[in-house]
């Protein structure tokens, strides 16, 4: 079977156009606008011009949407002040014109170099999705690289109605080099790759239903799953809200004392552990609503 | 860091098709982007902006854009850089590829 370019191997323009219909993005303050950060140059590091993220509109299978995509290149995507005020400024609008919205994430969080700024832009950012949410405008985010969605973006993706995953995302609070900095390497062992991704990687991430999509690492896999939830909407009630905590401390209870991600794929109803780590993302999808059953 | 803008002499832009700027590369480590856009004056000069986080190549600079200028035609372009340590070789790469993109209108 042959494939086109990975996913998490796009660049964010490139993510972008494989994502959306053919021609029809139109991006919204693009690099000739120059709108880079006022802080870098100070502390000695360049800035981009695009300040890590691409926005603008664009239509996927003919429906409208508004669309960014993080660069994870440029300082680990991280969100500075100008970064935060164009994802804010998407989702405000997204939800002015009821138009869904999709966050094509690559990102550690905050731009430390900017503290402040950063931490409030994300917070604006959440605000205005749920502004989203409150109209029942789909908010999606797009969870398929190395660097995956951490800090305040990993927040900010949950916030999101829906996530797709690849094999390759990862989501998460703080990363795997924060935990072994403040727990020891034998608490978590940063360099350990199978259980940096068995802990926050897509497929335990579906597994645990945190993300509603586990697809292939292609653009069209990633465009087709995000057409599937175009029209959907999971509305904030306080019935969902105390059902989804209900759930979470049930998690907790069940998995809170585990030292072993394995345990945790066989408590979701994984049977087979090591075929599973070699599935791919649609087949491990299958294997976990089998044993869901 | 260290900036500098110079202008240097080439045969106008050929075409009048294609895109009205173009972007290659990306600000990381040993990494560049290049922004290519039409509507620079005279038309028979590319004027450059550089912005490096390494101080001290000015010179290499001068010497690969200069370069890129004779055998391109490409007066009539702003090229604006923000560059973190990119080697010559690599300058000159995305130099070529914003330039493609931007005549060719390609992605």
């Amino acid at each position: 079977m042959t494939r086109g370019p990975l996913f998490h191997e796009q660049t964010a323009r490139q993510r972008i156009a494989a994502v959306v219909d053919r021609g029809s993005f139109d991006e919204l303050l693009p690099p000739p606008e120059r709108l880079t950060s006022p802080y870098l140059a100070q502390l000695g590091i360049p800035v981009s011009f695009d300040d890590g993220v691409v926005i603008g509109r664009a239509r996927i299978g003919g429906k409208k949407v508004y669309l960014a995509a993080q660069v994870g290149q440029f300082v680990g995507g991280a969100v500075g002040e100008i970064h935060g005020a164009k994802l804010t400024g998407l989702f405000k609008a997204a939800a002015r014109d009821r138009v869904p919205c999709v966050l094509i994430v690559e990102s550690g969080g905050v731009r430390l170099h900017e503290g402040s700024a950063g931490e409030i832009a994300i917070a604006e950012t959440m605000r205005a999705i749920f502004e989203c949410r409150a109209l029942k405008v789909p908010t999606i985010a797009v969870i398929g690289t190395d660097i995956g969605a951490y800090g305040g973006i990993g927040i900010l993706s949950t916030c999101c109605d829906f996530r797709v995953m690849t094999e390759h995302g990862r989501l998460g609070i703080s990363g795997p080099i924060v935990i072994e900095k403040w727990m020891g390497k034998k608490a978590y062992d940063s360099s350990n790759r199978a259980l940096v991704w068995k802990t926050s990687g897509g497929k335990t991430k579906y597994l645990l239903g945190d993300a509603e999509a586990l697809v292939h690492d292609d653009a069209g896999a990633v465009r087709e799953a995000i057409g599937k939830l175009l029209a959907k909407s999971s509305p904030v009630t306080l019935k969902n809200v105390k059902a989804r905590q209900k759930d979470l401390e049930k998690r907790l209870k069940r998995f809170g004392k585990t030292g072993d991600p394995d345990d945790v794929w066989k408590g979701m109803g994984v049977r087979d552990v090591a075929r599973a780590s070699l599935a791919s993302g649609p087949e491990f999808a299958a294997m976990a609503k089998a044993g869901r059953r | 860091m260290e900036k500098f803008t110079k202008a240097f002499p080439s045969k106008p832009l050929k075409t009048t098709a294609g895109k009205p700027w173009a972007l290659a590369g990306v600000v990381g480590s040993g990494n560049l982007e290049v922004l290519v856009e039409r509507g620079g004056r005279p038309s028979d000069a590319m004027e450059c902006h550089i912005e490096t986080s390494i101080p001290g190549y000015k010179a290499s600079w001068l010497a690969a854009l200069a370069d890129f200028a004779h055998h391109y035609p490409a007066g009539g372009t702003k090229v604006t850089i923000n560059d973190q340590g990119a080697p010559p070789v690599l300058v000159t790469l995305r130099l070529r590829q914003a330039y493609d993109h931007l005549v060719k209108g390609s992605k």
